[in-house]
């Protein structure tokens, strides 16, 4: 049999049963529907999501001291001078890159005092980045970077009973064992959108920080963005190659192991579901091609007495398998594919509590969708490993076939 | 061309308390060009004496040589291509591809044999108008008769020029009058292709068409006999 006559003969066999065929291929476009939209919706959020967050803490990355990670301490720093910053410019895929001092200090006021993390950052440079100015619910954000004041989190400013223009006192260990202690006014109060951080933070201007703990011109952290989280492990790789041995480059997932692991666990439900949703199919799919093998038994005893080798019929049965798998992923193609290309360009408005609660966390109030192509590639993979597992099916029977049986019907 | 059958026997479940002897020691020679019944009731082993002169069934023991060569030895692989090139086949219940057109059924061995296109349809072409379907090559055969998709059946049996044809029971699914027409095509086909045509049935009416008669019963042969033709059944 020429290719060409197998292909047509296979086409027209699953359309022999017109409506059980549609009923199958529907079957698989359901599937890659529901699939494709909650993949889609997820990963959409977690890009989007993962964008807005990360500027408040980990960046996509961090350039940090090699032994910075260890224990955080302020001995292990890198360089903030002008130089270094060029150094940083050469890296590939950089859109944003904003100096930090984070670490520890006693934080005082009246009687009280609190361990708290003091976050040194460039005035200009982190509100460009992270909106931090927008943060401010009362009083006023930074005016200069060497200004002796600072701003703190709102329930760490309930927690002090704190309002602005208030004295504020913070006490630690500095640059090489020297003491760091300073104090400061005021000048707002935060509404930081990670509530843990929201009771410890205070921010200070970049200078100031470096003054406190006598770093000169160091800090602890260089936090970069790219373009998008998409683009996260490219970025990562041009950083190493530009920083090279003597600084270390952290992922956001790295900095912030948990909330790689919420994205982590929601995924996996997710994915979860749709494996689910796939058994379903896939028990119907294997029905179908059965029952498209079981039914025909004579059939196949005329075409091999006839004269067909064995393997060209298993061929035959093979592809038409494949044919009913790929009549669903494409009706599942063109039905989904406008679907999620109508929500990625217009992404689903929350509204109500879910929408301030989302805005109170620094994130817009949507659900995105991402049209990734390796969520669409997942999909079709998927299908052709089950129409794979099913065509086992027909393969084996045919195999085992005997032609005298066989034509009895 | 010449089928020898030596001592064939076909015993069915021989290692239990009930074998069944379907074929038991036959011999018989059939030459070139014969249009021969293989007669006999129900259950006498017609079908499975056919399918081992067709190849499809292995007997317990003895031979079928065509032309000398012993066909029962040869491997699963060398009889599909065996049967393919020297063996058309005729089904009781027609067996047609119900997808394939009357012509696309035709051609469907000589696809399989690698003939080129045009052959294929100048082949198909000359066969169904002989059939006196000529008009019908587009019909599926869900589109035709009991009676006309029995003669598609012949002609795609005669398409790659077989040494023999074998035709299990051919016209017991037919009426009076289909049968007689499918009669005067196989023997017209015989005359003008030359090609051996072997059939069974347990119809009486249908013994009269045949030159020779060979009685088939509970697997042996009881009766050959040559007569002269018969058309008044
Ligand atoms: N696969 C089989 N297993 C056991 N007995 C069989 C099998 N096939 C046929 N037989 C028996 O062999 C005998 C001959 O059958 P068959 O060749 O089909 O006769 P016919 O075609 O003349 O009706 C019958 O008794 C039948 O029951
Ligand atoms: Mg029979």
């Amino acid at each position: 049999m020429t290719p060409l006559f197998t292909i047509k003969l296979a086409w027209r066999n699953i359309w022999r049963q017109k409506r059980r065929t549609l009923i199958t291929a529907s079957a698989i476009a359901a599937a890659m529907l529901l699939s494709l939209f909650i993949r889609s919706m997820q990963e959409g959020s977690y890009a989007l999501n993962l964008d807005n967050a990360t500027r408040f803490y980990s960046g996509y990355l961090q350039l940090q001291h090699p032994e910075f990670s260890e224990n955080q301490s302020i001995d292990k720093l890198l360089p903030s001078t002008e130089e270094f910053v060029g150094e940083i410019r050469g890296i590939e895929g950089l859109t944003t890159a904003v100096p930090r001092i984070e670490s520890f200090a006693l934080g005082a006021a009246g009687e009280k005092s609190k361990g708290v993390i003091v976050m040194g950052v460039d005035p200009g440079g982190e509100d460009a980045y992270s909106g931090l100015a927008a943060r401010v619910k009362e009083g006023r954000y930074f005016q200069r970077d060497d200004e002796e004041s600072v701003l703190i989190g709102g329930r760490l400013a309930t927690y002090f009973g704190l309002a602005v223009g208030d004295k504020f006192i913070l006490y630690g260990q500095g640059y090489h064992g020297v003491t760091a202690a300073g104090l400061y006014h005021v000048a707002g109060v935060l509404n930081y959108p990670n509530q843990q951080m929201d009771s410890r933070i205070v921010y200070l201007p970049l200078k100031t920080a470096q003054n406190l703990y006598n770093t000169g011109e160091q800090v602890t952290a260089w936090v970069l963005h790219g373009e998008n989280v998409k683009g996260i492990p490219a970025l990562e790789e041009a950083a190493r190659s530009r920083m090279g041995e003597g600084v270390k480059v952290r992922n956001w997932a790295d900095i912030s192991p948990e909330l790689a692991q919420t994205i982590g666990l929601d995924r996996a439900s997710g994915q979860f579901l749709v494996l689910v949703l796939y058994i379903v199919v896939g028990f119907g799919l294997f029905a179908t091609i059965v029952m498209m093998t079981l039914e025909r038994q004579r059939e196949f005893g005329v075409m091999l007495a006839t004269g067909l080798v064995r393997s060209k019929l298993q061929l035959l049965l093979v592809l038409e398998a494949l044919f009913l798998g790929v009549t669903g992923i494409a009706l599942g193609m063109a039905v989904t594919w406008p679907l999620l290309l109508w929500f990625y360009f217009n992404p689903i408005p929350l509204t109500g509590d879910i929408a301030l609660m989302m805005e109170e966390m620094g994130w817009e109030p949507i659900i995105p969708f991402s049209l990734a192509p390796e969520l669409f590639g997942a999909q079709i993979l998927i299908v052709l490993a089950i129409l794979a597992l099913c065509s086992l099916y027909p393969l084996i029977r045919i195999g085992r076939l005997r032609v005298v049986t066989a034509l009895k019907g | 061309m010449t089928i020898q059958i030596e001592r064939l026997t076909k015993i069915y479940n021989p290692d239990t308390d009930f074998p069944i002897t379907a074929v038991g020691d036959v011999t018989v020679e059939i030459g070139q060009g014969e249009f021969v019944a293989v007669m006999g009731p129900s259950g006498s082993g017609k079908t499975t004496l056919l399918n081992m002169l067709g190849g499809i069934d292995r007997p317990t023991s003895g031979r079928v040589l065509i032309d000398g060569e012993d066909i029962t030895a040869l491997e699963d692989k060398e009889l599909i291509g065996f049967r393919r090139d020297n063996i058309g086949f005729i089904f009781q219940d027609f067996s047609l591809l119900p997808v394939l057109t009357a012509k696309e059924n035709v051609e469907f061995v000589m696809q399989l044999q690698g003939r080129s296109q045009r052959e294929c349809e100048a082949r198909a072409m000359e066969l169904l108008t002989e059939v006196g379907l000529g008009d019908r090559a587009d019909n599926v055969p869900g589109k035709l008769s009991g009676g006309q998709q029995q003669r598609v059946a012949v002609a795609r049996a005669l398409a790659p020029k077989p040494r023999f044809v074998l035709a299990d029971e051919p016209t017991a699914n037919l009426d009076a009058a289909t049968t007689r027409g499918l009669l005067d095509i196989m023997q017209r086909l015989n005359e003008k292709e030359g090609t051996t045509f072997i059939f069974s049935t347990h119809d009486p009416r249908v013994i009269g068409r045949a030159r020779r008669v060979i009685v088939f019963e509970d697997g042996k042969i009881t009766e050959d006999r040559v007569q002269g033709e018969d058309r008044t059944e």
